[in-house]
């Protein structure tokens, strides 16, 4: 059966129709853009509690959001989150569709080719963690194992040997992993971890605040051996875009948020261990 | 139109049409003339072309060679308005091929108002009558699938005429009837033929053909083998495959 | 199936397959061994202590269990048929329902998120996917007719769309069309992208289900409608595509249902539907597995409901024709 039919580009028209739904022109300078519009689009993870979390209203709360949202008001527009996967994040090429990326981000060398990391705000140790029945008593003990932690991470590089932070306090490998498993949704280690010791890994790495959350939330997991590393973190924009107003006057804030003991209150607020007492994660290391 | 009215008073003329499946050759060197208010009744053993001449007449199918005239239109590959020409032809189908989603009046309304751009209430009232002419009004409201196939048929013979064709094709219209209901089509198409429509019908209904042909064509294998009255073709055969045909057929 | 009019005893009433049946049974309860479990503690008046029990306590816990397990079975046998599929669905969903019970659930943090979880989650979740699918059939149709078609344009366009689409994974499609298209010049937010990637890929499995359903028309109903001088664009309209809808109708709800559940990929995106937040709001309190089952139980549960309105569509057509 043939149709005969005159319409020969319809599919192509049909195509381009459905994506030009949603399309918005911006233009012109991201700080521009951003006093023009008075509102500072933060691409965060949504997943990564105390840093930035949804909360039972459903709204963006954490260590990173509260952060994000001062530096807005500090340039003196509104602030809005959004939650694209870390990936989408990591890999560049915002085009705009948000402005700055305040998620915790560790200023390495391959990003810095996608990326502009203008004001780093604050510095987490990150540390091995095991099951509590784990046989494991150091960190030696963990070569050659299974280590689970989140893909495109300073952890998987760290794991990998190929951790190049920049401007970032001296380190070692101290582990040689035998297998590396590298989730997307970096807490799903934390859970594969919770069924026993060598059920799905052996043992993860991950930020100390996250594994603290996690022990306290009663995993049955256990830090292992010394801080590995410390890792600066930034604010990041995006280098496609590479705005040196809007990276100065970030840069500005971020010394400005240091200096009046802002960022220090924000990390004690977000920080805390065990014990009640609260962590400055912003100046020491 | 170069070749228009060189036809005389004809409705409808080949000259010279052949067709081809693949090798196969369907029809064979097909020359007929067609006046208005004619009768013709085409027969032949299955396989011989017939069908394939009749639709040949609407272009439901298409002719290689030759030329096919309707109503003074030239049917070929790259004509414009095929659909207006197809408006004045009518076509009965062996299968009925009534539109099943639609209503019998709706089917009868179809035409007038989708393509003749008659108004509703114009066309259902042509499609009242028209229904009334082949005598099913009272199925009017129902769909194809609850009338018999003889009601069916004639449904699919008033949605033609609905259209005022100024000729009327006929392929095969009883031959996927139950022997029972044949008549009560035969009958219709005896009635539209005292009305003084121009009729071509594919069939083997020889009794219809003897009461109302004007002239009945015997086909076989793509060709027109003979063609006469119907007195002279059943009393009097020239050729040797009509007799054989007409050996089997009346038997 | 069509079912015979003579019926086959019941394999369950033959002895030979019962007793068969039941070895089977307690032979897979043993591998298990369910002795640690409340079924052990429930035995524990026979076997004494469940861990110090021994293979002993293993074979009677097994033994009680194929027992039950059987009896169950024979017991359902017996009933008719409509009631037969009732019981099996609830012990079916008990069953379910113990599977969950078993990850120690807080049904108070459950309760706190819920509201969100629909509100937000399932409202995004159903919102993108019913445009989606709105835009697929658009182009599914046009997509069908261009395949139909003998313009060499046309079908070159659609078969090479429908190839493509259909020859990618969803995901790689969701980034490829947010990451690829600002690359074209064309911004396009989160949510228009997934929209975009759902509506192409379900747009050509749509159009093959299309053209299939428009090629099931008989040809004679094309003849019949050009024998009455209409047009292509007519016949489709109010011939073709009115009859093609029942045949179509069936495997679009399908579609609709399995993009319901394909619409968590565009999760990837930072869009809060369902799947998001169900990775999502646990995190905090690390209660992961109650938003995953909470969201597994409204996917579920929005499903049945599709069915259903997809069964009463699907008969509503059939009585017509």
């Amino acid at each position: 059966m043939s149709i005969k039919l005159g319409f020969k580009t319809s599919s192509i028209a049909i195509t381009a129709l459905l994506l030009s739904i949603g399309m918005t022109a911006k233009a012109g300078v991201v700080y521009d853009y951003i006093k023009n519009n008075n509102e500072l689009m933060i691409a965060t993870d949504a997943n990564w509690a105390p840093f930035s979390y949804i909360n039972d209203a459903g709204e963006m709360e954490g260590f990173d959001v509260d952060v994000g949202r001062e530096i807005a008001k500090r340039m003196g527009v509104e602030a809005r989150f959004i939650t694209p996967a870390w990936d989408v994040i990591t890999s560049g090429n915002w085009n705009m569709r948000w402005d700055v990326s305040v998620g915790s981000m560790t200023p390495t060398e391959s990003r810095s080719e996608v990326l502009n990391f203008p004001a780093v705000y604050y510095y987490t140790p990150a540390a091995f963690a095991v099951h509590t029945d784990s046989t494991v008593t150091n960190l030696a003990g963990l070569n050659g194992k299974n280590i689970c932690t989140t893909a495109a991470s300073t952890w998987e590089m760290y794991l990998q040997g190929n951790l190049d932070m920049l401007n970032a306090p001296a380190f070692t490998y101290k582990v040689t992993p035998g297998t590396i498993t590298s989730l997307v949704d970096g807490s799903a280690c934390l859970d594969d971890t919770r069924l026993g010791a060598g059920v799905r890994n052996d043992g993860i790495i991950d930020s100390v605040p996250m594994i603290q959350n996690a022990i306290e939330a009663g995993y049955p997991i256990k830090f292992l051996g010394d801080n590995a590393f410390y890792e600066p973190l930034s604010v990041a924009t995006d280098k496609g875009n590479n705005d040196a107003e809007l990276d100065a006057e970030i840069a500005r804030i971020i010394a400005e948020m240091q200096s009046d003991y802002t960022l220090s209150l924000l990390s004690m607020k977000w920080f805390k261990n065990a014990d009640g007492s609260s962590n400055d994660y912003t100046i020491a290391y | 139109m170069p070749n228009e009215i060189t036809n005389g008073n004809s409705v409808i003329s080949l000259k010279g049409v052949n067709k081809w499946y693949g090798d196969f050759q369907a029809l064979k060197d097909i020359n007929l003339e067609i006046k208005a208010k004619e009768k013709i009744v085409i027969c032949g053993p299955s396989g011989s072309g017939k069908s394939t001449l009749i639709r040949c007449l609407n272009r439901l199918e298409a002719h290689q060679e030759g030329q096919i005239h309707v109503t003074g239109i030239e049917l070929h590959e790259t004509m414009k308005d095929i659909d207006i020409v197809r408006q004045d032809i009518g076509m009965v189908f062996q299968g009925f091929n009534l539109f099943p989603h639609l209503t019998v009046l709706e089917n009868c309304m179809a035409g007038p108002n989708w393509v003749r751009g008659i108004d509703e209430k114009e066309a259902k009232e042509r499609a009242m009558s028209m229904l009334e002419q082949v005598k099913i009004p009272e199925q009017a409201d129902k769909y194809p699938e609850q009338l018999s196939g003889g009601q069916q048929q004639r449904v699919a013979i008033a949605r033609s005429l609905c259209m005022q064709p100024k000729v009327m094709l006929f392929d095969e219209p009883t031959s996927a009837l139950d022997p029972e209901m044949v008549s009560e089509v035969l009958e219709t198409m005896v009635e539209l033929a005292k009305s003084g429509m121009t009729m071509i019908c594919v069939t083997h209904e020889m009794g219809f053909a003897k009461q109302v042909a004007d002239r009945i064509i015997f086909m076989d294998e793509g060709e027109i083998v003979e063609e006469n009255t119907p007195e002279e073709f059943f009393n009097n055969p020239q050729n040797n495959r009509t007799k054989t045909f007409l050996d089997q057929i009346l038997t | 199936m069509f079912v015979d009019t003579v019926v086959e005893d019941k394999a369950l009433h033959k002895p030979a397959f019962l007793i068969g049946l039941s070895v089977t049974v307690l032979a897979i309860f043993f591998a298990f061994n369910f002795t640690n479990t409340i079924f052990g503690e429930f035995l524990s008046p026979v076997i004494g202590n469940p861990e110090e029990s021994g293979l002993f306590g293993r074979f009677v816990v097994s033994f009680v269990l194929s027992v039950i397990f059987v009896l169950n079975l024979l017991a359902i046998s017996f009933a008719r048929l409509k009631i037969q599929i009732l019981i099996v669905w609830f012990e079916l969903f008990l069953l379910f329902l113990a599977f969950a019970y078993s990850f120690d659930l807080k049904l108070s943090f459950i309760q706190s998120r819920i509201g969100l979880m629909i509100s937000k989650g399932l409202f995004t979740t159903i919102y993108i996917s019913a445009v989606s699918i709105v835009i697929a059939t658009a182009i599914a149709i046009v997509g069908a007719i261009a395949k139909l078609s003998n313009n060499g344009f046309a079908y070159a366009i659609a078969s090479f769309y429908t190839s493509l689409f259909r020859g990618l994974p969803l995901l790689l499609q969701v980034y490829l069309i947010y990451k690829g298209l600002p690359q074209l010049g064309f911004m396009v937010d989160a949510i228009p992208s997934g929209i975009a990637a759902l509506s192409l890929c379900y747009g050509a499995y749509m159009t093959e289900i299309f053209r299939a359903g428009i090629q099931s028309i008989p040809k004679g109903q094309w003849e019949a409608s050009r024998a009455l001088g209409f047009k292509s664009g007519l016949i489709l309209r109010k011939i073709i595509l009115p009859q093609s809808i029942p045949i179509i109708v069936p495997p679009t709800g399908n579609q609709f249902i399995a993009m319901l559940k394909d619409s968590s990929l565009v999760s990837v995106l930072g869009i809060w539907e369902l799947m998001y937040l169900a990775k999502t709001l646990g995190q905090r309190d690390f209660r992961h597995m109650e938003m995953l089952l909470t969201a597994a139980m409204i996917y579920w549960g929005l499903t049945i409901i599709l069915e259903m309105i997809q069964a009463r569509i699907e008969r509503k057509y059939q009585q017509k024709t």
